[in-house]
């Protein structure tokens, strides 16, 4: 059943990267040039309202399957140095390329292959980088409201506030004059 | 008194949906992600892409070289595809295709040009390539992607997924300002 659920998951959260525009490589690097913010406001109202929305489920007593990822700094900083460095090249992440196959873009193929080589490097190279990039300075599977020793209902919410007001003030296409 | 003609901005046609009642489609679609991804929760854990992509490799090595794929180690961890996570890549094919199939939408450019360096289809195939290498090596480097660390991460205030964000935005940002964008 499960199962079942993720492919309704897959099912909407595509139709709603497709619909945003976040499946095409144009839309992606006008977001990362700072064109056009719609998609990285797409995301900051999707984590805002995910967030307290899944917090307050929890604090209902809700059964939830929360899986925090570890911190382990070094890892985790450079893996998203070298993630940034090919989302801005290519205008794809691991989602957004298979979308674009479903829509019919033919370069998101390229992208999935250079994702499995990627993949495939990494496995090879696992021996070598897990002690040397995952086990040191590895906090483990920490949250910020735990850091501060704040209810993750509060923080949640103070999250989505501040994320809801930021994607509210700022223009979508901050180069162009702001509409009446 | 001026009236003011209304001309629609050259964004309207950007974004695949049109803005519904003043609200605009990043506002709409993203309350409908949000609820998407904590249900997502409840129902068997956070939205995420990229360990698939390892996942399949093992599946096909397990078939191909046994004696292989037991010996890796990062293969043995990440374990089998047979996972909710599996099926929610499919779902993102479907997904894609019926979002623009229901919403009689014109099929996309095949390969769409970004850079001013893709001067060839070949050179686009390539630069998708080599951006696709880059993003699923670093998300299995930081153990997440888009999907799996910012989206869920921050969604479940992981401190791990605010660094991960911050180093994905800022390179992201810089690389995409460097390179030239197409003329």
């Amino acid at each position: 059943m499960t199962l079942f659920y993720g492919l309704l998951v897959g099912v909407a959260m595509g139709a709603f990267i497709q619909r945003v525009g976040a499946s095409s490589p144009a839309m992606i690097l006008e977001n990362l040039r700072l064109k056009d913010l719609s998609v990285i406001k797409f995301m900051a109202t999707t984590i805002a309202v995910g967030s307290i929305l899944a917090y307050l489920l929890a604090a209902g007593g809700a059964p939830m399957h929360f899986d925090i990822k570890p911190t382990y700094v070094i890892g985790v900083a450079l893996g998203g140095l070298v993630f940034g460095v090919g989302f801005a090249l290519g205008g794809y992440c691991p989602g957004t390329c298979v979308v674009g196959i479903g829509e019919g873009r033919k370069d998101a193929w390229a992208a999935i292959a250079g994702g499995v080589a990627g993949a495939f490097v990494f496995t090879l190279l696992w021996p070598v980088l897990e002690p040397a990039l995952i086990k040191p300075f590895n906090y483990g599977k920490v949250t910020v409201p735990q850091l501060l020793g704040a209810s993750p209902v509060v923080a949640a919410a103070v999250l989505a506030a501040v994320f809801l007001t930021i994607v509210t003030l700022l223009p979508t296409r901050p180069g162009e004059a702001p509409r009446g | 008194m001026a009236t003011r003609t209304a001309s629609p901005p050259a964004s309207a046609s950007r974004s695949a949906a049109r803005t519904v009642g003043g609200i605009p489609p990043w506002a709409s679609l993203g309350v409908l992600f949000g609820v998407t991804s904590a249900l997502s929760i409840l129902a068997f854990g956070p939205i995420g892409v990229s360990g698939t992509y390892p996942r399949a490799i093992g599946s096909v090595a397990r078939a191909i070289a046994p004696g292989w794929a037991a010996n890796e180690g990062y293969l043995v961890k990440m374990g089998s595809v047979v996972t909710p996570e599996s099926l929610l890549v499919v779902g993102l094919l479907l997904g894609g295709f019926l979002a623009r199939r229901l919403g009689h939408q014109p099929r996309p450019v095949a390969a769409e040009v970004v850079h001013a360096v893709e001067r060839t289809p070949g050179r686009r195939y390539l630069t998708a390539f080599l951006g696709g290498f880059l993003i699923l090596f670093g998300a299995r480097l930081a153990g997440g992607c888009t999907s799996g660390h910012i989206i869920s991460g921050i969604t479940q205030l992981a401190a791990s997924s605010f660094i991960f964000a911050a180093a994905v935005f800022g390179a992201g940002i810089l690389t995409a300002k460097l390179i030239r964008p197409r003329a």
